[in-house]
């Protein structure tokens, strides 16, 4: 594996003329349509997987925005109400002084999110582009963005307990603004984009690039 | 390591088309961006209108956070407060409802409610808590006016408006001469009954004078007409006067903020368009007053001399008809009259009378007023001089109607004058020191010495001593009733009646005709017989009543005997000797003779003792002492008159209880008794005259 970064070393099993079954591994003879080990659907390239990553990259992005927009918590505190934002909120964090939870909150509801739509949208990109980025790195890239999408829900955690907790009528209470819902399925829209990249895709760019 | 064979390659149909190939996967995106725009849409269509208020100074507004309100409902949010360019103001920049914007015109008000604690109450409570909010007020009506200018800017106030735009009511000015009595918010009250308020009042540009807006609420500004005069009622108000002492106070609010009241003070006023200027007056006395000293604009002018001082007449008197004021004295000056021949200064004052006391139109032209009061001067009005009141020193000018005057001169509406008479003034002073002399000069003591005379007389007839003479003659009386009573047949009476009574009843009727009946009448007979003697021998009391002066008359003669007894000339006599004693000592010759002197004065003291020992005073005594005598004879044959009233007492009450026992409602019965209470009744005047006599022998004697 000291050549890692070159693929076509690797024989693929597009390239010995099979098929491989994405969810088991088996690899079978060309026509076959469904996998006979675990019955899963079995194609050697999945041809509309770039668009369907597409298409749930732009949902996630839209509902993005409102998530944004919007106050993604509703305070009221005798009879007065604020409300505020995500990053709203992030910047009252700052100013009371709570710097690591702003960076955390910042983080987790701000950056991810933003990295996700940038590396999805990179990766897609990569196979119907020429990119430098290498085979390998790029299903690194891959492998973090699949792990990193639930962790993104943390905001939307912090929101639903504090909703459900904090609800002593006139005194204090804390209800979920359309934001809430708005970042949670952004969150959900960007995992099943995610999740609907072929990354044997990145293989064939790689192929194609060194066999010209 | 064999080389792999290439696998058989799986064949495809052409490429299918690009829309053949969409994935169905863009239906997610394509919902996500519709839900995400109708969300967006939404809250544009609810973001309202922006509009700024400039404000002096915005406390307490915070952005995002303080609300605007109309009519306590939240319509919209601050969302930024800022300061104009040059920093003179606050510009709050807001959004509101576009329901509510759409009717916002250029007369919107805006201000800042805060917690407020007034002598009127605590406002604004519930922001205590909340914090401030802006409260919008204006007039919904205008919304659907051409006129009324939409616009997104507006200048807010420094304090809650009093009257809030789209309240009802009209909106009047107050002036004043100061600003005392005046501050914001202050009542106004008809009637008792708060209908309006005051606001800040300001100067007026000229700076003598304060002016106020007002506002009274529908529907009670339909009071107002331009007969209605405003005055204060602030703070508390008393008077001394001839009606005594008077205190008042309207109300607590009013003590603490002021307070203004109003009436309608004469009929026939129209009504006043908005922003009509009212003057302020100090009481409502003066309000009353005002109404003749400002509304004079078709008052005639007269002129009226007086040969008296005017003292106490000023400008501004009041000229009264029957009691009603109908005008003012204007001016007040002298004139020199020589229409007698000889110059004579005389005072004129000029008084303009309101044709409208006299029941004319207040457009009456001045010269139909002016005969009007050219014919009453013919039929005999004048004008004369008269005191305010009864404590006061003012003098008015009161027109009188006299009957039989003289002819006045000619009147002449050109210079239109009212002939004067003579003023009263002076009377009342005399007219109450007369009261005062007549009810001195009453003969108060010759009526009491009258009265006490006529008590006197009644006295001496009582006393008589004829009278002594009743009782014998009562006793006989009594002693013929006994003889009724004492008779057999009605001593037995009772044990025949307790042994059949069942029989008696029976026989009621037999029993009254019986024998006994007749004698109890023959009795009653006699009854009545000696109550005639009674009343015979009552007639010659009256006889004897006639002696009793003759009496009187002798011994009073007796003592005016004693007193013309020559004791004053034996004084005169005794006095001169006295005198030329004196003088006798006076004399030098006298002085000489000590010894003379001795003698002589020897001689006046044994005059003046043969004088003492002279039986004048014995001749007085004895009369005095007789006449007491005889009183002790009238002492002692009183003396007998109680045992005899009392025989007479015991006497009637045996007969009433023997009479008890017969039917109780039988004519005869009551007749006895009643015969019998007044045998009673005369034997307790005889203890009363007794017992007076008693008390007082002298009285016979002395009449007194």
């Amino acid at each position: 594996m000291e050549n890692a970064g070159h693929a076509p070393q690797i024989l693929t099993a597009k390239a010995a003329g099979l098929v491989g079954c994405v969810q088991c591994g088996r690899v079978h003879r060309p026509g076959v349509m469904v996998c006979d080990r675990c019955g899963a659907a079995i194609a050697s390239r999945d041809t509309t997987s770039v668009q369907r990553v597409w298409a749930w990259l732009f949902a996630g992005l839209v509902v993005y925005v409102p998530a944004n927009i919007y106050p993604m918590l509703r305070t009221t505190v005798l009879g007065k109400t604020s409300e505020s934002t995500i990053f709203g909120g992030v910047v009252d964090l700052m100013h009371h002084g709570s710097y690591g939870i702003a960076a955390i909150v910042f983080f987790a509801s701000i950056i991810i999110p933003c990295s996700k739509f940038a590396a999805i949208a990179f990766l897609a990109l990569s196979v119907q582009r020429k990119v430098r980025m290498s085979a390998g790195a790029r299903h690194k890239l891959y492998e973090v963005v699949e792990f990193v999408g639930r962790w993104s829900m943390i905001d939307v955690f912090v929101v639903a307990i504090l909703a459900s907790l904090v609800q002593l009528d006139f005194a204090a209470s804390i209800n979920p603004g359309i934001a809430a819902v708005s970042f949670a399925v952004s969150v959900a829209f960007t995992m099943i984009s995610a999740e609907s990249f072929d990354s044997r895709l990145i293989w064939d760019a790689d192929e194609d690039e060194h066999h010209g | 390591m064999a080389e792999p064979q290439p696998a058989e390659m799986k064949i495809e149909g052409p490429k299918r088309s690009f829309w053949r190939n969409l994935s169905l996967a863009w239906l997610v995106p394509i919902g996500a961006l519709a839900v995400t725009m109708g969300v967006a849409w939404q809250s544009y269509a609810e973001r309202g209108t922006v509009i700024e208020i400039r404000f002096e100074n915005a406390a307490g507004v915070v952005p995002e956070e303080t609300t605007i309100h109309y009519r306590d409902v939240t319509v919209g949010l601050v969302e930024k407060v800022e300061f104009t360019p040059d920093l003179s103001s606050v510009v709050v920049t807001a959004t509101v409802d576009d329901v509510v914007a759409s009717g916002l015109t250029s007369d919107a008000q805006f201000w800042v409610v805060r917690p407020e604690v007034s002598a009127s109450g605590i406002s604004g409570l519930s922001t205590v808590l909340s914090g401030v909010y802006i409260e919008a007020g204006f007039d919904p009506k205008a919304e659907g006016d051409s006129d009324a200018v939409r616009t997104t800017s507006f200048e807010g106030l420094d304090s809650a408006p009093l009257v809030k735009p789209g309240m009802r009511g009209t909106r009047i000015v107050l002036r004043a001469k100061s600003g005392s009595q005046l501050s914001a918010g202050a009542p106004i009250f008809h009637q008792g009954i708060e209908v309006g308020r005051i606001e800040e009042p300001r100067l007026i540009d000229s700076g003598n004078g304060v002016i106020a807006d007002a506002f009274i609420d529908s529907p009670y500004d339909k009071r107002l007409t331009t007969a209605t005069r405003f005055w204060d009622t602030s703070g508390f108000n008393f008077s001394l006067g001839a009606g005594g002492f008077n205190f008042s106070v309207e109300s607590l609010a009013s003590l603490i903020r002021g307070g203004v009241s109003f009436g309608t003070v004469f009929s026939g006023g129209s009504p006043v368009p908005s922003r009509y200027v009212f003057d302020l007056f100090d009481d409502e006395q003066s309000a009353q007053d005002s109404v003749y000293s400002d509304l004079t604009d078709n008052a005639v002018t007269l002129s009226a001399a007086f040969d008296q001082s005017v003292s106490g007449l000023s400008v501004g008197s009041p000229v009264t008809y029957s009691g009603l004021r109908v005008g003012q004295v204007q001016a007040l000056g002298a004139f020199i009259d020589d229409s007698s021949g000889e110059q004579e200064v005389k005072l004129r004052a000029s008084i303009s009378i309101d044709p409208r006391a006299f029941g004319l139109e207040s457009d009456t032209p001045q010269e139909d007023t002016l005969d009007f009061l050219g014919n009453e001067i013919a039929d005999g009005l004048r004008a004369r001089l008269a005191s305010e009141g009864l404590f006061s020193t003012g003098l008015m000018i009161e027109l009188i109607t006299v009957p039989n005057a003289e002819a006045p001169f000619a009147f002449d509406a050109a210079d239109p004058q009212i002939p004067s008479v003579e003023s009263n003034i002076a009377d009342l002073t005399t007219t109450a020191q007369g009261v005062f002399s007549r009810i001195d000069n009453l003969p108060i003591e010759e009526m009491i010495d009258q009265i006490t005379a006529t008590l006197g007389s009644i006295e001496r007839l009582v006393g008589n001593e004829d009278l002594q003479k009743v009782p014998g003659s009562v006793n006989g009386l009594l002693a013929d009733a006994r003889g009724v009573i004492g008779s057999e047949g009605i001593q037995t009476l009772p044990d025949e009646l307790s042994a059949t009574v069942s029989e008696l009843r029976g026989i009621a009727e037999e029993l009254r005709t019986a024998d006994l009946v007749g004698t109890l009448t023959r009795a009653l007979d006699s009854a009545a017989n000696a109550a005639d003697t009674v009343n015979a021998m009552a007639g010659d009391l009256e006889g004897a009543t006639s002696e009793i002066p003759t009496l009187v008359a002798e011994a009073r003669a007796l003592v005016q005997k004693a007193n013309t007894l020559p004791l004053d000339s034996f004084v005169a006599q005794a006095t001169e000797l006295l005198d030329s004693a004196d003088a006798l000592i006076d004399s030098d010759d006298t002085r000489a003779l000590p010894g003379a002197l001795a003698r002589a004065l020897d001689e006046a003291q044994g005059a003046l003792a043969e004088l003492r020992q002279g039986g004048v005073v014995e001749n007085t005594n004895a009369t005095l002492a007789s006449a007491r005598d005889a009183a002790a004879a009238i002492e002692e044959a009183a003396g007998t008159l109680p045992a005899l009233s009392q025989r007479i007492g015991t006497l009637v009450a045996q007969a009433e209880t023997t009479l008890g026992g017969y039917e109780a409602n039988s004519d005869f019965n009551r007749e006895t008794v009643n015969a019998l209470r007044e045998v009673r009744q005369a034997a307790e005047a005889l203890t009363r005259l007794s017992r007076q006599i008693e008390r007082n022998p002298n009285s016979l004697l002395f009449g007194r």
